[in-house]
């Protein structure tokens, strides 16, 4: 273990809070399909890594621009989410219990294919910027990471204008806060359904092409991600964005502290570490309601 | 028409009788090892399906408790000298323990929630495997001495036949104690839990109680299975035992079978297993097993999501029922 100097712990402060920014924007949609429709996709992670295969073959073949691909993959997978949704997620009886199963069997569908295709060889995406980094009172911002920070924001933005100021967004909080009397109300409830899918869906596609541009990948890692984003979705309190946001932050930068302080390879803990404290401090997270549901 | 009905106590001691006999019906190693992998498969999903299948509970994290009775075992096994056909047993006494302690957090969440959070346990315990490497030697893994008996190594030629055996017994054992579960008033209970456990609790079961009992009993026969394993292989490593797709093969033995059934599990292991070695012997690589899996499992869930045995026995309850009712309207 090693005490870290002022500098450094402002150094890895700043780093943690960028990276944080990408993980919030990674489970945002994962939370937002849960207030909705009361299901974990646990295929989220997946999706996040077909994501940053697609931004590495347009970017390899085409030299597409990592971020610029964005605006093509998002709404490929937002079609994608719709029609899962659609032809299978609505189809299946008593979601709250079974689409964990099935979505975690479509991960694992999604890893193996990825893998056969791609191989298991590590990739990132490689952009002219990769190394670059301004510099800030001695302080380091690497500008894969500013931008990464600096697009999740943004969709994070433009995600809350949707909920908060449009018809659309209204039907989706409304079917949040009680599907039963949003439905009474009018609102069609199962289109809001599909809609929400795949706007989540659609997150994990800049999710994706930002995790290219930081990280590198391969198929197997997409259990890590869902790993990360659950842990940040169960601390920020499952179904509220703005906790899963905070959540990020939180775990971003304590990933950050305790790869410096301890190892790299000790880092995730932080994240399951945090899964169980909460749950048994906190069930319903820090902003979220109660997880333990009485039948 | 009366037709000759065989007892299920019948049907039991035959195909009991065949296992027994089966290494000697075959001397091919290859198959030897297959029936081995699936016998250990019956277990796993048996044992998983009193909290997976009574309860309800679909637990993610069994790989957890399949990895620490390997690891347990390899390692007292190398200090120690235990001998892993006996210590296995008592091991996963202390695996149970450490089952129930974690049943006690993750119990508190249900649905997907609880999901979640037995991933997670699996997460950490790879983690720990990996990075706690003066125990556990890290990604290299636990390597123990060929198998044998008082310092005598086993011949090639009839080294999987003490395992078959042992897993045999295991698997006897398991199956009886799920069945004596089913028939108590404890898994009575366990069933009120899956189907209300609201109501369950307002009747005055101890659901909490239960809810842990039953994860450390069904944490119980893997962790056995695990350690019986690791020697089997003479070695184990974090990322496949730590793997959540160890546990995800339990699951999807029980749930094609049938979750709650108590033959389900069974069926579902000697579907998968076999299938699942002719994968691999004829494909070679991760990846198809992988998308080969995670697609059966997709496929039962939105078409069988009651799994064989339950989908058998309505449809065959519902044709004598038909022909019995076409028999009342034509009076011979």
């Amino acid at each position: 273990m090693t005490i870290p100097s002022f500098h450094l712990f402002v150094q890895t402060l700043i780093l943690g809070v960028l990276v944080g920014g990408v993980y919030a924007l990674m489970a945002s949609g994962l939370t937002l399909i849960f207030g909705v429709m009361r299901v974990i996709n646990v295929a989220h992670g997946a999706f996040l890594i077909l994501g940053a295969y697609i931004t590495y073959v347009l970017f390899q073949n085409f030299q597409i621009d990592p971020i610029a691909s964005i605006l093509i993959t998002i709404p490929i997978f937002f079609v994608i989410g719709w029609l899962l949704q659609r032809y299978m997620l609505s189809r299946i009886a008593n979601p709250e219990q079974t689409s964990v199963l099935v979505t975690f069997a479509l991960a694992l569908v999604m890893e193996g294919l990825l893998g056969i295709i791609f191989q298991t060889t590590a990739r990132s995406v490689t952009p002219s910027y990769t190394s670059a980094a301004l510099m800030f009172a001695t302080y380091r911002f690497p500008v894969t990471r500013l931008m990464g920070f600096g697009i999740a924001l943004l969709i994070i933005l433009l995600l809350y204008l949707i909920l908060q100021y449009t018809n659309l967004g209204r039907a989706i909080r409304a079917t949040t806060q009680d599907p039963r009397a949003a439905q009474l109300m009018g609102i069609n409830t199962s289109m809001i359904s599909a809609f929400t899918f795949a706007l989540g869906v659609a997150t994990a596609a800049a999710g994706g092409a930002l995790l290219s541009i930081i990280y590198s990948f391969n198929p197997s890692s997409q259990s890590d991600w869902i790993a990360r984003t659950l842990s940040i979705i169960v601390l920020g309190g499952l179904g509220s964005i703005p906790g899963a946001l905070i959540a990020a932050l939180i775990l971003g930068v304590m990933e950050q502290m305790t790869a410096i302080v301890v190892t790299l390879y000790w880092s995730p803990i932080v994240f399951y570490f945090f899964l169980f404290i909460t749950l048994i401090i906190r069930p319903q997270g820090l902003m979220g309601e109660i997880i333990r549901e009485k039948g | 028409m009366t037709k000759l009905r065989i007892p299920a106590s019948v049907w039991i001691a035959g195909l009991l009788a065949i296992l027994v006999v089966y290494p000697f019906i075959t001397n091919s190693q290859y198959q030897q090892h297959i029936m081995v992998m699936t016998l250990m498969a019956a277990i796993t999903a048996s044992s998983w399906n009193i909290i997976g299948g009574y309860t309800g509970y679909t637990s993610l994290g069994h790989a957890a408790f399949f990895g620490l009775g390997g690891y347990l075992v390899a390692w007292t096994h190398n200090h120690y000298g235990w001998h892993p056909f006996i210590s296995a047993w008592f091991l996963a006494i202390l695996v149970a323990v450490f089952a129930c302690a974690m049943g006690w957090v993750a119990l508190r969440t249900q649905g997907s929630a609880f999901v979640v959070v037995t991933i997670a346990g699996v997460f950490i315990l790879r983690l720990l495997a990996l990075n706690l490497s003066d125990i556990t030697n890290g990604a290299r893994g636990l390597t123990q001495p060929r198998p044998g008996w008082g310092g005598v190594p086993w011949s090639p030629e009839l080294i999987k036949i003490p395992f078959h055996y042992i897993m045999l017994v295991l698997l006897c054992l398991t199956i009886f104690v799920s069945w004596r579960i089913r028939q108590s008033k404890f898994g009575m209970g366990l069933i009120a839990i899956r189907e209300d456990e609201g109501k369950a609790e307002s009747v005055g079961i101890d659901t909490m109680m239960y809810k842990v009992l039953a994860f450390g009993i069904s944490s119980y026969f893997v962790a056995v299975a695990g350690g019986i394993y690791s020697y089997f292989f003479t070695f184990i490593d974090p990322s496949f035992v730590f793997g959540i797709f160890t546990s995800v093969t339990m699951v999807l033995m029980a749930i094609l079978g049938g979750r709650g059934t108590l033959w389900g599990p069974v069926l579902g292991a000697f579907i998968m297993q076999p299938l699942s070695d002719w994968i691999i012997g004829e494909f070679g690589g991760t990846q198809i097993h992988l998308t080969v899996f995670g697609g059966i499992l997709l496929l039962v869930m939105l078409f069988m999501p009651n799994g064989i045995l339950p989908t058998l026995t309505e449809f065959l309850d519902r044709r004598t029922k038909a022909r019995k009712a076409s028999a009342d309207s034509n009076p011979a």
